[in-house]
C-alpha cells in the first residue's frame, strides 16, 4: 500500500554560523499526500521550507527529487522539476494584473511578441481549477489578501507542480477564504499533487492533513498519519510539555468599573458601546472586518470619533488623541506590532520608554535611564535578548510582543486594549503573555482583548461581544461563552435582537 | 576587563568609520602636500597650520549650520530640498530691508530670521498634513524662494554696508599660529553641541528618531506627530536663516545666486555622517564629521593645486564611499 515518495530529504544539517537549526533530519513527501508540518515558533519549520525549495542549501544530507539525487539545488532548478513554494508574505507584483503576475518570467511568446491572449486563456484555466472567480485583468492590489494568495497558489500550479508547499497561508484570511483554500487543497492533492503545508491553526491541520510531522527544536518528533493525533496529543508533541493547563486562567476579583464607552459612531463602527471593571477581560470577538480593531482605533483616539461618549472611573472625558489616551492612563497593543507597535531598527531601550515619555512633563531624557527601565522589564517580562542595545528587529516574534507589552507597562496605565495579544507568538510565549495579563488584573487594572483565537478569547474572557458589520450584536457571559455561541452570532445566520 | 569592553564601544559606535576615514584622508592630504608641493619639508605643509584650518572652519561654518536642521529633518524622515534657495531668498531680502529700505539691522534681521521660521512651518504643514512627499514639497519651495530671491533684487547683486560687521570682526584668536575662531565658527560649534544635547539627552530628540523610526507607532505612543513635524521644519529655518547670516557678513552683498547649490552639500555632508535617509537613524557629530570631510577635501585640493573642477568628482566619491561603509556597518548590525 506504500505510496511513491516523491520529494525526500534524508540525514539533512543544517546550521548557520553561531546556530544549528537541523540535525540529521529526515523528511518524505509521498505523491497525493497533504504533509502538514508543526512546531512551535523557531522550531525549524522555516528553514525547513527553505531546504526544500532549493533557497537554503543543508552542510550535509542528501535530497532526492523522483528517487533523483540532487546536489546543489537552487530556487530555479527546485521550480523547473516541479515544486513550488507559497511563502507566508505576499510575493506578488502590486501593480501588474492578475495575468501578468501568474506569467511573471514564463511569458508566453508568439515569435517575438507576448500573447496576451493566450496567457488569460491558461490563467483563467487554473483559477478555474481552484474554483475562484478572480478577473486575470484585475490588478493584483485591487484583490482582498485572500484572493492575492489564490493567485500566488495558481502561479504555482501554472509552472508544472508536483509538490506545492504552502508556508502560513491564511495567516489574514476569512473563515470562509480558509475553507475554501482548504477544499482546493484536497482537490488538487486527490488529483495527485503532493502539497506539504505549514499552519499554526491546529484545526486546519486536522481538516486537511493525511500525515503530520512534528518538528521540535530542529529535531524530528515523528511523522504519523492524521487519525493517529489527538488535538491534545499533536500539541504537546509540539511543546514537549502537558498542556492541559495551558487555557485554564486563574480568575480574579472583580471590582468597580475603570472604562465605559457609550454609543460610539466613527471609522465604521456604529452605536457600539462597551462596559470594562478592574480585574475583568471584556473579549470582543467578529469576523475579519467586522470592526473590531475599528473600534479599539476610536477608543484610543487614534481614529476620529463621530458621536459618543467615554467616562474612566464615572467622569466623562475626551479623548482626542493617542495623548490624551496615554494621559488617561489607556494602553493599546495594537494586532500588528511590527507595523504600529515597534520601531524595529532601534534598541530595546529606545523602544520601551517611549510611550513613558508622554506622560513625562520634563523634557530631560537620560540615555542610563532608558537603558534601567529597559533592564528591569528584560528580567520582570523575561524578554530573551543579548543586550538592551539589540535592535527589535532581531528579536522573535514572542519577544517582540513583549517588548510592546513594556512600553505599555511602562506608562503604569490601568485600561488595556489588547488586539490580538498573541498573533504570530509561539505556543510557550503565549503562555507567559496570558500570565502577565491576568497580573495585570490582579493589580485590579482592566483588559478589553480582541482576538480571532477563539480558544483564546473563551478561555481568557470573562465576558465577550461580538462585533458584525460595525455593530454590537451579543454580549455573551462567561457561562455561555462557548464556540458556536460566538460563531453563531459574528456570521449571523440568523438574525439577533440588540 | 572594563578597559576591554569600553575600547569595544567606542570601536562600534557609529561614528568611529567616518572619524577614521577624516583621520586618513588629513593624513593622506599631508604626505601628499609634504611630497609633491613642499618636495620634503614637511614643515612647511600649509594644510595642518593654524591659519589653514580656521579658514577651512569658516568656509564650511554656513554648511555645518544648515545640515544641524537638515540633519534633525532627516532623521525624523523628512527632507529639505529648498534649503539652498532659502538661503539666496533670505540673504537677499535681508540686503534689500537694510539698503533699500533702510530697516535699521536688528528689527531686519529679526524679520528675516521670522520670515525663514514660518515659511519652513509652512512647508512643515503641507508635509504632515498631507501624504505628499517632502522631495518634491520641498522641491517647489525651493523653485518659489529662487523666484523671490529675483523678483527682490530684480536679478541684481544688493551690496551691504557694514551693518553685519559685528559677525564678521567678532573673532577670538590664539596666539602666534594665527589659528582663531569666527564668530560664525562659534555659532557652528555651540549650534552643534546645543543640539547634540537636545537630540540625545532630551525627550524631544527621542521624540524625532521615532518620528523617523515608525510614524505610526510614534502616534500611537502618544507623540503628536503632525504638529512636532511643523517644529522640526520651523527649527530648520531658525538655522538657515543664522547661516544666511553669517554668509551675507562675510561675502558683503545678497544675490540669487548665493546659496544655490548649499541643499546638495548639505544632504551630502548629512548622509555622509551617517544619517538614514529612511529616516531614524543619525546623529550630531556624523554630521559634524561629514562637513568637516567633504570641507577639508575641497580645501586640499586646492592646496594640492588641482583644478577645481576635479572638487566635484572628488565630493561625489567620497558621498559613495561614505554610503558604502554605512551599508556594511547596517549589514553587520543585523547579522549579530
Amino acid at each position: 500500500m506504500s505510496k511513491k515518495i516523491v520529494y525526500e530529504l534524508e540525514d539533512i544539517s543544517k546550521s548557520y554560523p553561531g546556530v544549528k537549526v537541523f540535525e540529521h533530519l529526515n523528511l518524505d513527501v509521498e505523491e497525493g499526500e497533504i504533509h502538514c508540518l508543526c512546531g512551535e515558533n523557531g522550531a525549524g519549520k522555516s528553514t525547513l521550507i527553505k531546504i526544500l525549495s532549493g533557497a537554503h542549501a543543508p552542510n550535509s544530507g542528501t535530497i532526492r527529487f523522483e528517487g533523483k539525487r540532487l546536489t546543489n539545488l537552487n530556487p530555479r532548478q527546485a521550480m523547473e522539476m516541479g515544486v513550488q513554494t507559497i511563502y507566508q508574505e505576499h510575493n506578488l507584483f502590486m501593480d501588474l494584473s492578475v495575468t501578468e503576475n501568474m506569467f511573471c518570467g514564463n511569458e508566453i511568446v508568439k515569435g517575438s511578441v507576448i500573447d496576451r491572449r493566450e496567457m488569460k486563456r491558461q490563467a483563467k484555466a487554473v483559477l478555474q481549477i481552484l474554483h475562484s472567480d478572480i478577473d486575470p485583468d484585475e490588478t493584483v492590489s485591487s484583490l482582498a489578501s485572500g484572493a492575492q494568495k489564490m493567485v500566488e497558489i495558481a502561479r504555482g500550479l501554472i509552472q508544472n507542480a508536483k509538490v506545492l508547499i504552502l508556508d502560513e497561508p491564511t495567516a489574514s484570511f476569512s473563515k470562509k477564504e480558509i475553507e475554501h483554500l482548504l477544499a482546493c487543497l484536497k482537490d488538487l492533492a486527490a488529483k495527485g499533487m503532493s502539497i506539504v503545508y505549514i499552519s499554526h491553526h491546529l484545526e486546519e491541520v486536522f481538516e486537511i492533513a493525511d500525515r503530520i510531522t512534528v518538528i521540535r527544536d530542529g529535531q524530528k518528533i515523528c511523522t504519523k498519519p492524521k487519525v493517529e493525533f489527538t488535538e491534545q496529543g499533536l500539541i504537546s508533541e509540539m511543546v514537549g510539555r502537558d498542556v492541559s493547563m495551558f487555557y485554564n486562567r486563574e480568575r480574579t476579583v472583580i471590582g468597580e468599573i475603570l472604562f465605559e464607552a457609550k454609543d460610539i459612531t466613527g471609522n465604521g463602527v456604529k452605536k457600539c458601546s462597551i462596559t470594562a471593571r478592574a480585574g475583568e477581560i471584556v473579549g470582543i470577538y467578529g469576523m475579519v472586518g467586522s470592526g473590531r480593531t475599528e473600534f479599539a482605533e476610536v477608543l484610543f483616539g487614534e481614529k476620529k470619533k463621530e458621536k459618543g461618549e467615554i467616562f474612566i472611573k464615572g467622569s466623562k472625558v475626551q479623548i482626542k488623541s493617542p495623548k490624551d489616551a496615554i494621559h488617561r492612563k489607556m494602553c493599546f497593543i495594537t494586532e500588528d506590532r511590527q507595523g504600529t507597535g515597534l520601531f524595529l531598527n532601534h534598541a530595546l531601550d529606545k523602544n520601551i520608554p517611549i510611550a513613558k515619555y508622554t506622560l513625562q512633563t520634563g523634557a530631560l531624557a537620560l540615555p542610563a535611564q532608558d537603558t534601567k527601565l529597559a533592564l528591569e522589564y528584560i528580567s520582570s517580562l523575561g524578554i530573551v535578548t543579548p543586550g538592551v542595545e539589540q535592535n527589535v528587529v532581531n528579536l522573535s516574534g514572542g519577544n517582540q510582543q513583549k517588548v510592546v507589552l513594556a512600553k505599555w507597562f511602562a506608562t503604569k496605565g490601568d485600561i488595556f486594549i489588547f488586539d490580538e495579544p498573541t498573533r504570530g507568538v509561539d505556543i510557550g510565549a503565549k503562555e507567559e503573555i496570558y500570565k502577565l495579563m491576568v497580573k495585570l488584573l490582579k493589580a485590579k487594572k482592566t483588559i478589553i482583548m480582541i482576538s480571532s483565537d477563539m480558544l483564546e478569547l473563551i478561555a481568557m474572557s470573562d465576558r465577550a461581544l461580538v462585533m458584525r458589520k460595525g455593530n454590537l450584536v451579543a454580549t455573551v457571559e462567561k457561562e455561555e461563552l462557548r464556540e458556536e455561541v460566538l460563531l453563531q452570532y459574528s456570521i449571523g445566520g440568523n438574525e439577533i435582537n440588540g | 576587563m572594563d578597559k576591554k569592553s569600553k575600547m569595544k564601544k567606542i570601536l562600534h559606535h557609529e561614528n568611529t568609520p567616518m572619524l577614521l576615514v577624516l583621520f586618513g584622508i588629513v593624513v593622506v592630504i599631508v604626505i601628499l602636500e609634504g611630497t609633491i608641493v613642499r618636495g620634503g619639508t614637511f614643515s612647511q605643509v600649509a594644510f595642518i597650520k593654524g591659519s589653514n584650518i580656521a579658514n577651512v572652519l569658516v568656509q564650511i561654518s554656513v554648511t555645518g549650520i544648515m545640515a544641524i536642521g537638515m540633519t534633525m529633518v532627516m532623521i525624523s524622515g523628512g527632507m529639505d530640498l529648498s534649503c539652498g534657495q532659502m538661503v539666496s531668498f533670505a540673504g537677499c531680502l535681508l540686503a534689500h530691508l537694510v539698503v533699500k529700505t533702510e530697516w535699521a539691522t536688528v528689527p531686519a534681521v529679526i524679520a528675516v530670521i521670522v520670515v525663514c521660521v514660518l515659511f519652513q512651518m509652512a512647508m512643515g504643514i503641507i508635509i504632515s498634513r498631507t501624504k505628499l512627499e517632502p522631495f518634491i514639497v520641498s522641491l517647489g519651495f525651493m523653485s518659489i524662494y529662487q523666484g523671490l530671491s529675483y523678483l527682490i533684487t530684480q536679478g541684481r547683486e544688493i551690496t551691504m554696508g557694514d551693518q553685519l560687521g559685528f559677525i564678521k570682526n567678532m573673532k577670538i584668536s590664539f596666539g602666534e599660529n594665527r589659528f582663531y575662531l569666527g564668530m560664525s565658527v562659534m555659532l557652528l560649534i555651540a549650534l552643534t553641541i546645543i543640539m547634540w544635547l537636545i537630540l540625545k539627552y532630551s525627550k524631544y530628540g527621542r521624540w524625532v528618531y521615532a518620528v523617523g523610526g515608525n510614524e505610526s507607532a510614534a502616534y500611537l505612543a502618544g507623540i503628536p506627530v503632525k504638529k512636532f513635524k511643523v517644529a522640526l521644519y520651523g527649527f530648520n529655518g531658525l538655522f538657515i536663516s543664522i547661516a544666511t547670516l553669517t554668509l551675507l557678513a562675510r561675502v558683503g552683498a545678497g544675490s540669487p545666486p548665493m546659496g544655490s547649490g548649499k541643499e546638495i552639500d548639505v544632504i551630502a555632508a548629512v548622509v555622509v555622517g551617517g544619517t538614514a535617509l529612511a529616516g531614524g537613524k543619525g546623529n550630531m557629530w556624523g554630521t559634524f564629521i561629514g562637513v568637516l570631510l567633504l570641507g577639508s577635501i575641497s580645501n586640499a585640493l586646492n592646496i594640492l593645486g588641482v583644478s577645481p573642477y576635479y572638487q566635484y568628482i572628488m565630493k561625489g566619491l567620497l558621498i559613495l564611499v561614505s554610503i558604502y561603509i554605512g551599508y556594511i556597518g547596517g549589514k553587520k548590525k543585523t547579522a549579530r
